[in-house]
């Protein structure tokens, strides 16, 4: 089977900008999770949020499209753009494919331009219904950066992330193209806030994965894009290979439009199909990147799935969620848990699950509380569970 | 209102229509371009001030065709607008 390779990594989150950034924030053990500023929190039961601060558009890119950007194109460009310039591949040329994950698309520029008209504010940018449709973003990068192979956005809530980058590995193994722009965007607004808030699933303090006392997610924004490439075409042009995508497993829990099956057996099972597609034992992980969103159900469901798919050696690893660094990225969130294992990956070191206080006796694994930790990997895994029970594991393995 | 008037309200509605961040409305020259070069608007602007255009000074802009002539600088706009409503004045009657 072709294998795949990761040659271009870009970031923009609450962390910082770049993946530079975002590597030394996760070694820093920094929190980026604040008093949210981008629209008014009264009335919700937190103001937590893990926003990007101060977008503005790059200088690289043209006004005109600038200003015709949603948040979300924008986070996805600046993103993408880092991705391209890494993976020094000409997009134009090499017939690069486009798969992004999100679930609000230009919502909040919706959103705006609705209370302005509720409100009876006379002059409008109508261009802003434009950049509705979720399919939008990608057709900005294809224009933007010229690229001429298929391209798809897909919507799996809390794993399109992740399941973007598994149709890329899917098209290259299926040699749809050489090599694909992948990854998953999100946006602060206010239906995600309303919607989470509705259903008492925020916490009101930053988020505590797998502690005793937590009480929900944190909700955060930004964008992680990759290029893919298959790996002899990689090899064939030098590029520079950042990590091997070994494989991934999804699965559907058919249990409930937002509770996941208690019992963990979707996520269990979305684990194994990744190791078998990966052809990896469960004693060959080093690291597991948790979807981890502090929920009362997700941590312990996801610590009885974590055992039963990897057995004893869910004890011996550390297992982490950077959600309580980075806030739950919805769409973004699988890249950027991917981009979280790359780092590890290159860097040694794992890293921490923040505000983890209290331990809960039904969570009773590594979780790397509070504290990076220096510990070389070479194969890791990231779990993402959508709303719904869109299970999705991926595996990725250090180079050199 | 009179030609030069016309003009100047037109700029002011680009820039505050089309939240043309930073441009100072006096700064743009009657006869430059507004599409592609000079202002760099494109397509997605052109829609909008058709629409604003219409709001603005009940002047329809039929199709593309009418479009490009009309939208060519501030000048060509200005000529378009105040060619309409001498029309429109001349068929209204009373």
């Amino acid at each position: 089977m072709r294998r795949v390779v990761i040659t271009g990594a870009g970031s923009i989150n609450a962390l910082g900008n770049g993946t530079r950034a975002f590597a030394e924030a996760l070694r820093n053990s920094r929190c980026g999770i604040a008093p949210l500023t981008l629209f008014d929190a009264s009335g919700y039961r937190t103001s937590c949020a893990a926003e990007v601060r101060d977008l503005t558009p790059p200088a690289w890119l043209k006004p005109a499209v600038a200003r015709h950007s949603s948040r979300s194109d924008l986070l996805a460009l600046i993103a993408a753009h880092e991705a391209l310039a890494q993976a020094g591949a000409d997009s134009a040329a090499s017939g690069l494919g486009i798969v992004l994950g999100t679930t609000v698309g230009g919502m909040p520029g919706w959103e705006e331009y609705f209370r302005q008209g509720l409100v009876g504010q006379r002059r409008r940018r109508h261009a802003v219904a434009l950049t509705l449709p979720v399919s939008t973003s990608v057709d900005v990068l294809a224009a933007v950066f010229g690229c001429s192979g298929p391209r798809l956005t897909l919507s799996t809530a809390c794993s399109s992330g992740s399941n973007a980058l598994g149709v890329a590995v899917d098209w290259i193994r299926a040699e749809r193209a050489p090599a694909v722009l992948c990854g998953g965007v999100d946006a602060l607004c206010r239906m995600t806030f309303s919607g989470f808030n509705a259903l008492q699933a925020l916490d009101a303090v930053p988020c505590r994965p797998f502690d005793r006392d937590r009480a929900g997610l944190t909700l955060g924004e930004g964008a992680a894009m990759f290029v893919l490439e298959e790996r002899e075409h990689a090899r064939a042009r030098g590029a520079r290979i950042l990590a091997e995508f070994l494989g991934y497993g999804v699965s559907a829990d058919a249990h409930h439009i937002t509770q996941p099956r208690p019992d963990g057996a979707g996520a269990a099972q979305a684990l194994q199909r990744a190791l078998d597609d990966s052809r990896v034992r469960a004693d060959e992980i080093d690291y597991v990147n948790a979807h981890g969103t502090a929920t009362p159900l997700n941590d312990v469901l996801e610590t009885r799935a974590l055992k039963a798919a990897l057995g004893a050696r869910a004890h011996r690893i550390p297992i982490s969620s950077t959600k309580s660094m980075v806030g739950h990225c919805l769409g973004a969130a699988g890249a950027i848990e991917a981009l979280a294992c790359i780092v590890a990956l290159r860097e040694g070191f794992v890293p921490p699950t923040l505000h983890l206080e209290h331990p809960d006796p039904e969570c009773d694994l590594d979780y790397v509380p509070n504290r990076s930790r220096p510990h070389a990997v070479h194969t890791v895994m990231s779990n993402s569970y959508g709303f719904g029970g869109n299970n999705t594991s991926i595996v990725l393995r250090g180079v050199g | 209102m009179n030609h030069t008037e016309l003009k100047k309200r037109l700029k002011r509605l680009l820039v505050d229509g089309l939240k043309l961040e930073g441009v100072d409305p006096e700064s743009i020259q009657d006869a430059a371009p507004i599409f592609v070069e000079g202002l760099g608007l494109d397509s997605i602007d052109a829609l909008e001030l058709v629409v604003l255009v219409e709001e603005q000074f009940n002047v329809v802009i039929p199709d593309e065709e009418v479009g490009k002539l009309a939208f060519a600088s501030i000048d060509a706009l200005a000529q378009y607008i105040a060619q309409q409503q001498r029309a429109q004045a001349a068929q209204g009657g009373a």
